[in-house]
C-alpha cells in the first residue's frame, strides 16, 4: 500500500512542479508575484475542455491552443505589470489578485459554476509493474512532467538565452550592467511562463474538477512551493514539488481527503515563518 | 506597553468647518435618514445594511493597514467570529450581547496566533503568510463536524432579540429598519473609535512604521508590537462584524464567512477608497457594494463580482492613495 501511495505522491508533485515552474521563472526574473497563476492554469483547462468538448478536438491538440491562448494573455499581463511602481513584490500582489478576480468571474460568466472534467476513459485505466499500481493517467502526468523539466533544464543551463535568464534571476542589476535587456527577459519569462501554465492547464482539467474558483488552491500550490525552493533554483523546485506531493499523498492516506487542503497552507506557513529564503536557498540581497 | 494619547492635531479636520468635515456630516446624515428616503424599501434597506456592514469590515481592515501590512487573510478573523458567536448562542444559549464581544476575542485570540507567526514577515511575504492562514480555520472548521456541523453550515441562528424601549418594541426580525439602524450604530460607534485611533499616538506610531520602518524604531517605536497590536484591533472587530453578520444573515457555512470574498472585499474597499484615510473604506464600501448590487448584479447575474477586481486594479495603477485619499490631497 505504501508504495501506491508514494507513486501517488511522486506523480501528483511533479505535476505540482509543473505548476509552481511558471510561477517560480515569473518571480524569478521579473520579481512580480503573480496570485493570478491559478486562475490562468484554470482558464488553460477550461479552453481545453471547451475545445474538446464542443469542438471535438482530440486532447492532444488541445494544448498548443491553450498555451497559445496563455501566451497572448500573458503578454497583456505583463504589460499591466509593467506599469507598477515601488514597491514591486507587494504591489504586484494587490494587482495580480485584482486580476485574479476579474479572470475568476469571467470564467463563471463564460463556463458557469457547474464542475467540468476532461474525461479520458484510457488514463483511468491501471497496470502494475511488480505490485506496484499505477495508472496510465499518474505515468502520463509523471513522464510528461519530466520531459519538461528536463526541456526546461536544457534552456537554462545549456543556451545563452538561459544563461541571460539565471542572470537576471540572480541580481538584476548587475545582469543589467552586463549588458542583458531585462525588460526582454521579463517579457520571455512571462511567455514561457505562458508555455508552462498552457501545459498544465489541460493537464489539471483531466485530473481534476474545473470550477471556477479552484484557482485559488493551485495559486497557493504554485507559492508554496516556490517559496520552499527559494528563488531561482530549478533544483529546488523539483524537490519541493516532491516534497509537497508526498506529503498530501500522506495526509489523504493518515487523515483522510479533507485534511488535504491544509497541508498546502500550514507548509507555507511554516516556511515563512522560519525560512523565508528557502530550504534550499542562501539569503537573497 | 502602549500609551494612547490624544493630541490636538490641527489637520484639516479640526480647523472648524471645513469641506472634508462638511461633506462627512452630510453624508452621515443621509444615511442616518436613508430609510425616510426609501420609504422603507426592504431590498435597498438591506443592500445598505450590507454594505455598512463591510464598511465596518473595511474600517477593521484599516487599522492594521494603517500600519502598511496588507492582509490577504481577515476572512479568518471573520469567519472565526461569525462561528464563535453562533456556536456560543445556538449550542450553549448564551444572549447575543454577550457572545458578539466574545466572538470578537475569540478573533482577536486568532490575531495573536496568526501575529506570532506572520510578525517578522514584512510586505509581500507578509501577505502571502495571511492568504495561507485563512485555510486553517476553514478546514478546522468543516471537518470538525461534531462542533460545527462541518460544511453543512449551521442553520437557524438566533437572531437579535426584541427590545423594548418603553412603549416602543422593536423586532429585528421583520425589520428591516431596526436592522439597519443597528448596524449603522455599529458603524458609527467604529468610525470614531477608527478616528480616536488615528489621531492618538497610537495612529502616529502605525504611520510611522508604515513610511520609514527602520526610522520609526530608531525613535523608540517597536515596530512588532505596535504591528500586533494594531491586529489584535484588527481582528477583533472584524471578528465582531462577522459575529453581526451571522446574526443578521441567520445562516453561515465555512465557504461562505471563510470564503476570498469576506477577505478580498475589505482590502479592496480599504485600497480603492483610501488606506492612508479614515473614512475613505468606508466610503468606497457604501459606493462600490451598492454599485455592485444594483446596477452590475442585474446586468451581469454571474460574475459581476469582476466590478471588484476591476476597481482594484485600477486603484493599484492609477489611484494609489485611493479615492478619498486622492480627493484629499487635491483639496489640501
Amino acid at each position: 500500500m505504501w508504495t501506491t501511495v508514494l507513486v501517488s505522491g511522486i506523480s501528483m508533485g511533479s505535476f505540482y512542479i509543473l505548476i509552481a515552474l511558471g510561477f517560480a521563472l515569473i518571480f524569478g526574473v521579473t520579481r512580480y508575484f503573480n496570485l493570478a497563476h491559478g486562475e490562468l492554469v484554470v482558464l488553460a483547462g477550461y479552453v481545453a475542455y471547451w475545445l474538446w468538448n464542443v469542438y471535438a478536438l482530440s486532447f492532444v491538440l488541445t494544448f498548443p491552443v491553450a498555451i497559445l491562448v496563455l501566451f497572448l494573455i500573458c503578454l497583456g499581463l505583463k504589460r499591466l505589470f509593467a506599469r507598477l511602481t515601488e514597491p514591486l513584490e507587494l504591489n504586484s500582489i494587490v494587482l495580480s489578485f485584482g486580476i485574479a478576480i476579474v479572470i475568476q468571474n469571467s470564467m463563471l460568466f463564460l463556463f458557469s459554476g457547474n464542475y467540468r472534467l476532461i474525461r479520458i476513459p484510457s488514463l483511468n485505466k491501471s497496470f502494475h509493474f511488480h505490485e506496484v499500481y499505477m495508472s496510465y493517467g499518474q505515468l502520463t502526468l509523471l513522464v510528461l512532467s519530466l520531459i519538461v523539466i528536463f526541456l526546461l533544464y536544457i534552456l537554462m543551463y545549456r543556451t545563452y538565452l538561459g544563461k541571460a535568464l539565471r542572470a537576471t534571476i540572480q541580481n538584476k542589476e548587475a545582469a543589467a550592467l552586463a549588458g542583458i535587456n531585462v525588460t526582454i527577459m521579463g517579457t520571455f519569462a512571462f511567455c514561457l511562463g505562458a508555455v508552462l501554465i498552457g501545459l498544465a492547464g489541460p493537464l489539471y482539467g483531466c485530473t481534476h474538477y474545473l470550477y471556477p474558483s479552484t484557482g485559488h488552491e493551485v495559486t497557493l500550490l504554485a507559492i508554496t512551493i516556490t517559496i520552499f525552493a527559494g528563488v531561482g533554483r530549478l533544483s529546488g523546485i523539483i524537490l519541493a514539488g516532491w516534497i509537497l506531493g508526498l506529503a498530501e499523498a500522506f495526509t489523504v492516506i493518515l487523515c483522510g481527503s479533507s485534511w488535504r487542503e491544509m497541508v498546502t497552507a500550514l507548509l507555507l506557513l511554516i516556511l515563512l515563518a522560519f525560512k523565508p529564503y528557502g530550504i534550499l536557498g542562501n539569503r537573497e540581497s | 506597553m502602549i500609551n494612547i494619547k490624544t493630541k490636538n492635531f490641527r489637520y484639516g479636520f479640526n480647523k472648524g468647518l471645513s469641506p472634508d468635515k462638511v461633506s462627512l456630516l452630510m453624508g452621515l446624515f443621509l444615511l442616518l435618514l436613508l430609510p425616510l428616503l426609501v420609504r422603507q424599501n426592504d431590498y435597498i434597506l438591506q443592500v445598505f445594511t450590507h454594505a455598512l456592514l463591510l464598511a465596518t469590515l473595511a474600517l477593521a481592515w484599516n487599522i492594521l493597514g494603517l500600519s502598511g501590512s496588507i492582509s490577504l487573510g481577515h476572512a479568518a478573523f471573520f469567519g472565526s467570529g461569525a462561528y464563535a458567536s453562533a456556536l456560543l448562542s445556538l449550542d450553549l444559549g448564551l444572549s447575543l450581547w454577550i457572545t458578539i464581544p466574545l466572538a470578537g476575542f475569540i478573533a482577536a485570540g486568532l490575531g495573536f496566533i496568526m501575529g506570532l507567526i506572520c510578525m517578522r514577515l514584512r510586505g509581500a511575504y507578509f501577505a502571502l503568510a495571511t492568504l495561507a492562514f485563512i485555510e486553517i480555520p476553514r478546514v478546522i472548521t468543516d471537518n470538525w463536524d461534531e462542533v460545527t456541523r462541518g460544511s453543512l453550515g449551521l442553520v437557524g441562528l438566533p437572531g437579535f432579540p426584541s427590545l423594548n424601549l418603553g412603549t416602543w418594541h422593536i423586532d429585528f426580525y421583520s425589520s428591516f429598519t431596526a436592522s439597519y439602524y443597528l448596524v449603522f450604530i455599529y458603524f458609527l460607534l467604529l468610525l470614531g473609535l477608527v478616528g480616536f485611533i488615528f489621531r492618538s499616538n497610537l495612529g502616529l506610531a502605525l504611520q510611522a512604521i508604515r513610511e520609514e520602518e527602520i526610522a520609526s524604531q530608531a525613535v523608540g517605536i517597536r515596530a512588532n508590537s505596535f504591528r500586533l497590536f494594531s491586529m489584535l484591533l484588527s481582528a477583533f472587530f472584524t471578528g465582531v462584524s462577522g459575529a453581526c453578520y451571522a446574526h443578521l444573515v441567520r445562516y453561515i457555512n465555512p465557504g461562505l464567512v471563510f470564503g476570498l470574498h469576506f477577505s478580498a472585499i475589505p482590502m479592496i474597499f480599504a485600497i480603492c477608497g483610501g488606506r492612508f484615510t479614515i473614512i475613505g473604506p468606508a466610503l468606497a464600501a457604501l459606493i462600490i457594494y451598492p454599485l455592485d448590487q444594483f446596477i452590475f448584479h442585474p446586468l451581469i447575474p454571474t460574475g459581476h463580482e469582476f466590478l471588484y477586481g476591476a476597481v482594484l486594479i485600477f486603484a493599484v495603477l492609477f489611484m494609489p492613495a485611493g479615492f478619498w485619499g486622492s480627493i484629499q490631497r487635491t483639496t489640501n
